[in-house]
């Protein structure tokens, strides 16, 4: 495919700097419609996540979690309040190259394979931006291996000749192969056996290293808590919390409000008479501590 | 068409199918083959599962294993390439007659519910089955409203399907499947896309179908649910490689990991605590377990 559209487009592409974007939503509102009603899926919702942070978003099943990361990703558009990429609006002449360093990837992502080959679908979105096709080699390739599909290997192959767990990262790979600064991953465990949840995990961990901003919508709360420095619960559309993990007082009555638990290492903790707020993070440094 | 039955296990279609004793086994395969056309090898590889009435059956594995494979030919909606013996709820699932009566007495629930939710609206969805099986009007509104209040959709029950959840479909195309009484219910993976409670909810539900009576096999990527399984099963490319209590496959270790599942989390933390020196006696399943071994307070 030939590269078309500017010259800066193309160089804002590939070339760009690997650190995490800042988010930020203030009071941003959606509603669907429904027949002639509008159904509120978020209401008032602001936070604050600085570059290179790791945020959970957690809460019931409809509390808003897909919403909230489709009108992040600009799928759709906020009835009030705004969206904030790294200090950018929609009315910011910055905002929509920072939307395109924006990654998505969609609950069950495999089903939108489409391609011939492993490497075209991964391509996909850095030929959407007309980047030169060397560069999307290079990111396809790059990302192809960062997700355990070494592209000698797997770039050839069909998408449905590969197993799910394969599917699962080759979606990965796609969204980034487009090098997204801030990368919403939304319920990225589910179906995936165990084996494949630990590897998804070192691959998170790693992006998370190099700086990359996370924000992670899931009900696993045990592997939001392995993964995420931070947490937003949602209610019905509503911040019911946000920051650094409280299992204090109010937080496990408040997860269990919203038909959640608390992680199983801060139980643990807990129920052995520790502080809850010492627990750690994964059961190396659990077993350290009680060994 | 005749009156839906009153329960579940109450009249089996076909008489040869009645409990002859009492733990009768509602899904009897031996012998399993299954190959996709093209394929060049088979998915299910000689497959053997039992389920008798009452019993709940864990299937796990890789993604790629043939778990749901098998969840739609113990369904009758696939036809095995080759068995030994293929009966479910005393259909024989190699003839095409028996796969039909089959679908009737085996309820099957898919790992993704948007390829299952087919109506207009929640209530709608529920209803689909037992309209298809010319159930009576008010029959069928009277099961409707058990099924939604069972699993927590009565106010739902207006709501387009595509403007739910993927907790709340799972619900909705759950309620669908078992709105239809069943004897035998095979579950795809049933709490993937829940919540927390969703997934205690779905689990207590089956426990209730469970202590009615229905069998039941499991199939979950989520090690915490198969602890309190009768039996569990354990596939590798098509092919059981374990069979048989849960403790005893979670005390293989080297052939969890191989299989590429886990241990439940208190499982885990006993083996970071054994690699850093301290053993416990047994390993734990559950926090309860693993407190006692920790001996803390419960």
């Amino acid at each position: 495919m030939k590269p078309r559209g500017d010259a800066e487009r193309q160089l804002a592409g590939p070339e760009r700097s690997s650190a995490g974007m800042g988010l930020a939503c203030a009071g941003v509102s959606f509603s669907y419609a429904e027949g002639g009603e509008r159904l509120p899926a978020l209401r008032d919702v602001s936070f604050a996540l600085e570059a290179g942070g790791s945020l959970a978003l957690v809460g019931a099943s409809g509390a808003g979690k897909t919403t909230l990361l489709q009108v992040i990703r600009g799928l759709d558009e906020a009835d009030g309040g705004a969206v904030l990429l790294d200090g950018a609006s929609s009315g910011d002449s910055r905002y929509e190259a920072l939307r395109r360093e924006v990654g998505l990837v969609f609950q069950i992502p495999e089903l939108q394979l489409f391609a011939a080959t492993a490497f075209d679908d991964a391509a996909f979105g850095p030929r959407q931006l007309a980047w030169p096709e060397g560069a999307v080699a290079a990111a396809v390739d790059a990302a192809l291996e960062v997700v355990g599909l070494p592209p000698a290997a797997f770039g050839g192959r069909h998408p449905y000749s590969l197993s799910g767990g394969e599917q699962r990262r080759l979606a990965l790979a796609g969204v980034l192969a487009m090098r997204p600064r801030l990368l919403l991953l939304d319920e990225p465990f589910v179906s995936l056996d165990p084996g494949t949840r630990r590897d998804l995990v070192a691959i998170l961990q790693r992006l998370k290293g190099d700086g990359v901003t996370l924000v992670l919508a899931t009900h696993d709360v045990d592997l939001a808590w392995a993964l995420c420095d931070e947490v937003l619960l949602l209610a019905e559309g509503r911040v019911a919390a946000v920051g650094a993990w409280d299992f204090g007082a109010a937080g496990a009555p408040l997860l269990a409000a919203n038909r959640l638990r608390e992680p199983f290492l801060v139980e643990l903790w807990r129920r052995l008479g520790r502080d809850p707020a010492t627990a750690p993070r994964d059961f190396a440094a659990a077993a350290e501590a009680l060994a | 068409m005749t009156a839906p039955p009153a329960h579940p296990a109450a009249s089996p279609a076909d008489p040869a199918a009645a409990p002859a004793f009492p733990a009768a086994r509602l899904l009897d395969v031996s012998g399993l083959h299954y190959r996709y056309p093209g394929a060049p090898a088979d998915a299910l590889a000689g497959l053997d599962l039992q389920a008798a009435e009452g019993e709940f059956v864990a299937v796990v594995g890789a993604n790629g294993s043939g778990k749901s494979t098998l969840a739609r030919l113990l369904g009758g909606l696939q036809k095995p390439t080759a068995a030994r013996r293929a009966l479910a709820c005393g259909h024989d699932l190699l003839t095409e007659e028996g796969r039909l009566v089959a679908r009737r007495d085996v309820g099957v629930l898919f790992q993704n519910p948007e390829n299952q939710l087919v109506a207009e609206c929640v209530e709608e969805d529920v209803a689909f089955g037992l309209e298809n099986l010319s159930w009576p009007a008010p029959e069928i509104r009277r099961r409707v409203d058990e099924m939604l209040s069972r699993f927590g959709l009565v106010s739902l029950r207006r709501r387009e399907p595509h403007l739910l959840s993927g907790g709340q479909k799972q619900r909705t195309a759950l309620a669908g499947v078992l709105a239809i009484p069943r004897r035998a219910l095979v579950l795809d993976e049933p709490t993937a896309m829940l919540d927390p409670a969703g997934r205690r909810e779905v689990l207590a539900a089956v426990d209730g179908l469970r202590a009615e009576g229905l069998a039941i096999v499991f199939i979950t990527q989520e090690m915490d649910e198969v602890v309190g399984a009768d039996r569990v099963i354990a596939l590798e490319r098509g092919t059981e490689v374990y069979a048989g209590p849960p403790q005893g496959l979670f005390d293989d270790v080297q052939l969890v990991r191989r299989l590429r599942l886990g241990l439940p989390a208190s499982g885990e933390l006993a083996l970071a605590l054994a690699a850093r020196g301290r053993r416990l006696a047994s390993l734990p399943l559950t926090l309860d377990d693993l407190l006692d071994e920790l001996g803390g307070p419960r």
